[in-house]
């Protein structure tokens, strides 16, 4: 795949026989496309940061939130994938927001993603500290004096600071791991979750289980959840879970073999996460109970990262794959993750709505290199603020994830709705992937944001860590969206070209019409 | 003769543009810079985003465009984007396709120690091409680019692989138009007793500077001495350099059949010359009239 571009007009040229398949066609098949679609999602991390709090506000009707969970997911994604094809863009929310609603709102969409990802970012780092220490006490004979280290909050920042670090640099260079060992530690990480299930039954059968619940049909019941606001906290929670199931949607464009292979892709993924997820949590729950003591999933001390206290009980000498499996999960999550924020900036900086340097690609590496540090800088400090203001700060960092997604997921299903408003009823298939179901999506995320919102006041809400007489998750909340709102009215008077739509216009396209 | 110059928006790719342009500022060369951007056939953990694929397409064909304004009116140009698994296979892709006769790439630029530090790139490339590579070192963009090339040195031994090289560098010359330099290396590749070698060298400059003249038949100028001293590096100091040259080495015997292989050499003369340097494959097989 060749551009020739003569020396007297190579803009011109170049800029018009620009060929997107050049880089990407064709390059995943169906198993491929899978693998990401699991490395994205991060079961074992994903697990591991989000059954705890889950618990705390569903107690045993966990699989009915999970499954729950998904729907939201699902609406949104398919709107999701609609703008991706009709807008193809590195600013995702952010610039379809833009088109569909103007500068203003799309601004905030871009900052919510933008803060999501980085606040996921430093709660992934945050697991893989506290199972780096965990490992080395069990290579070195099960020593809770290694293991303790991860509670030291600076050797715990310390360590954070360098993993963060390390995969901003490999970010940055763009080293990516070989296909085949991405198969691997996939697959690794699917056996140990699976052999941990497996072993908490075991247990429950010898009689020693730590807490055997016997598993009942209520635990799928959504309804049986004590009230609404614990159902929407839980919602909330477990949309984080499939955050990034998406990206097998999306991957339409490089998938090879027939049209219908993201498709499949897609499904195939979200079976092997579903399945995986209810076999896991049910036996959690069947090993370990919902009590607040000890091991029990409903002991606010172990809920930030459950796997770090069940791995010894369940797995026994094997409890060092479990350290293995989430280490592996974090890295490879915090490597995709460490796009997302990255490639929004890029476009937030492109587009004008924030300086130019963001919009700087690394010549050696070809990566959005300046966006990427600015990340890796900010999920930093913040994780280093949290850890000293907070109680729990996995806790709560989960919780305002789910905050900041359902934020920044809700306006993007709202931009899928309104941008396509002109087309909504030209065919079938239209009136649902552009209308019904997004607007569903939307709805359901904004619900859930404000019950969210409002519940998150109490101070005794999630972990319950409080400043101000507000809970946290409320004030790191709001604090991340009064500081898009400040930041976002500063640029509007440094760089008002953005905000009167000179550089990314409104538009609302009607059936078959080709935009831009 | 056709020069292909992996270009990279960064000094060191400067640097290769710079030495590129100054090789192919006689009348018949031409210059091709080529850019490589990653290709998609490679695993990757992090998603493609074709919206990020446009974006580097746009950001790679600016770079190409101010690549463009550093050449001097007058040469026949082109640009070209590649895509491929690694800067070094994007390169020997697209020389093979456009036949081109030398690739010029920046040598690195972080050589804490000595002046060359072989980057990635450029020992990928010295260990793979079936053409003649140029290493820029790091500061040859400050040179500019209306310099022209002051004289070729070839530094031969009389291992196998001397003839091929030999015929490189007079081929150069007269693509360059520049006085040819040849050194003999014998007194440094062959231990043995002082005299007995010297002799021996002194013999070898004699020989190739024989065999240059014969086919240096526009008159070109041409001389030969010889390389002198206990190291490959003291040698290389007791030489004088003149900043505008290059000065062409022979790959390894250790390398595969057309295929450069930095040898021992060559690598410590990489580190001590102050010039561009050019590793010729072994056999490489251009003829002088070519």
């Amino acid at each position: 795949m060749t551009l020739e571009i003569d020396a007297s007009e190579a803009v011109e040229k170049s800029t018009g026989g620009i060929s997107k398949k050049g880089l990407s066609a064709g390059s995943v098949g169906l198993v491929g496309a899978v693998i990401i679609g699991i490395s994205c999602i991060a079961p074992a991390y994903t697990l591991t940061g989000a059954l705890g709090p889950t618990v705390a506000e569903v107690g045993l009707q966990l699989p009915a939130i999970f499954i729950a969970g998904f729907i939201p997911m699902l609406l949104v994604a398919l709107g999701y994938r609609e703008l991706n094809k009709a807008m193809p863009d590195s600013g995702t929310s952010f610039t379809w927001a833009t088109r569909a609603f103007g500068p203003w709102v799309g601004w905030m969409a871009g900052w919510g993603l933008i803060a999501a990802t980085v606040v996921v970012l430093s709660n992934l780092a945050g697991i893989a500290v506290d199972f780096f220490y965990l490992m080395l006490s069990q290579i070195f004979g099960n020593s809770a004096e290694i293991a303790g280290l991860a509670g030291n909050p600076f050797i715990n920042v310390g360590t954070c600071l360098v993993f963060i670090f390390a995969a901003t640099w490999i970010s940055y260079r763009d080293m990516q791991t070989t296909q085949k060992l991405q198969y691997w530690l996939v697959g690794f990480q699917l056996v140990v979750l699976v052999g941990f299930g497996i072993m908490a039954f075991v247990h429950i059968a010898n009689g020693s289980a730590f807490d055997p619940t016997p598993v009942s049909l209520s635990w799928f019941n959504p309804f049986a959840v004590s009230s609404f606001s614990a159902f929407a906290a839980g919602l909330s929670l477990s949309i984080f879970i499939f955050w990034g199931w998406d990206v097998t949607l999306t991957m339409s464009e490089e998938t090879k073999g027939s049209r219908s292979t993201p498709g499949r892709a897609a499904t195939l993924t979200v079976i092997i996460v579903m399945v995986l997820y209810l076999f896991v949590a049910i036996a959690a729950i069947s090993f370990a109970g919902v009590g607040g003591v000890g091991v029990g999933l409903g002991n606010p001390e172990i809920q930030g990262n459950v796997f770090f206290a069940l791995a010894g009980p369940a797995l026994g000498p094997f409890a060092v794959l479990m350290s293995i499996a989430v280490l592996s999960s974090s890295a490879a999550s915090l490597q995709s993750t460490f796009v997302s924020p990255a490639r929004t900036l890029l476009a937030m900086g492109h587009y004008g709505a924030l300086p130019p340097a963001y919009a700087k690609v690394s010549p050696r590496f070809f990566t959005p290199g300046y966006a990427t540090i600015a990340s890796a800088v900010v999920a930093a400090g913040f994780y280093t603020i949290m850890r000293f203001i907070s109680e729990d700060v996995l806790w709560d960092t989960i919780t305002t994830l789910g905050m900041m997604i359902c934020f920044y997921y809700g306006l993007t299903a709202f931009a899928a709705v309104w941008y396509f408003r002109r087309q909504w009823f030209a065919t079938v298939r239209n009136a649902f992937f552009t209308f019904v179901f997004p607007l569903l999506g939307g709805i359901i995320l904004t619900v859930l944001f404000c019950t969210t919102l409002v519940d998150s006041m109490d101070p005794n809400y999630g972990s319950g860590s409080e400043v101000f007489g507000l809970g946290l998750v409320f004030v790191l909340g709001m604090a991340i969206l009064l500081i898009g709102v400040v930041i976002m009215v500063v640029q509007s008077k440094v760089r008002p070209a953005f905000f009167r739509g000179e550089t990314l216009s409104l538009a609302a396209p009607r059936y078959g019409e080709q935009d831009e | 003769m056709r020069f292909l110059v992996g270009y990279t928006a960064t000094p060191a790719g400067a640097d290769a543009l710079a030495l590129g342009v100054r090789l192919a500022r006689s009348p018949g060369s031409e210059l091709d810079i080529v850019l490589v951007l990653n290709g998609g056939e490679r695993a990757t953990l992090t998603p493609t985003d074709p919206g990020y694929d446009t974006f580097l397409l746009e950001a790679a064909a600016g770079w190409l465009a101010e690549a463009l304004t550093l050449v001097p009116a007058g040469i026949s140009v082109h640009t070209h984007l590649e895509h491929a698994d690694s800067f070094t296979q994007g390169l020997l892709a697209a020389a093979s396709r456009l036949q081109a006769n030398l690739i010029v790439v920046g040598a690195a630029t972080h050589g804490l120690l000595g002046r060359f530090a072989i980057g990635s790139v450029a020992g990928g490339l010295l260990h793979s091409s079936p053409v003649p590579v140029a290493l820029a070192p790091e500061g040859t963009r400050l040179m500019g680019t209306h310099e022209p090339i002051g004289r070729v040195t070839c530094a031969v031994g009389t291992k196998p692989g001397a003839n091929g090289l030999l015929t490189a560098g007079i081929r150069l010359a007269r693509t360059v138009d520049a006085p040819l330099r040849l050194v003999s290396l014998v007194a440094i590749d062959r231990p043995g007793t002082d005299a007995q070698a010297i002799q021996l060298a002194a013999d070898h400059a004699q020989s190739v500077l024989d065999y240059a003249t014969e086919h240096l038949m526009d008159g070109l100028d041409v001389t030969a001495s010889v390389a002198s001293g206990s190291s490959v590096e003291h040698a290389v100091r007791g030489l004088h350099w003149d900043p505008s040259e290059v000065c062409l080495v022979g790959s390894s015997r250790l390398a595969q059949p057309h295929r450069l292989f930095l040898g021992s050499i060559a690598a410590k003369m990489l580190r001590e010359l102050p010039v561009p340097l050019i590793v010729v494959p072994r056999d490489f097989t251009a003829t002088v009239g070519e």
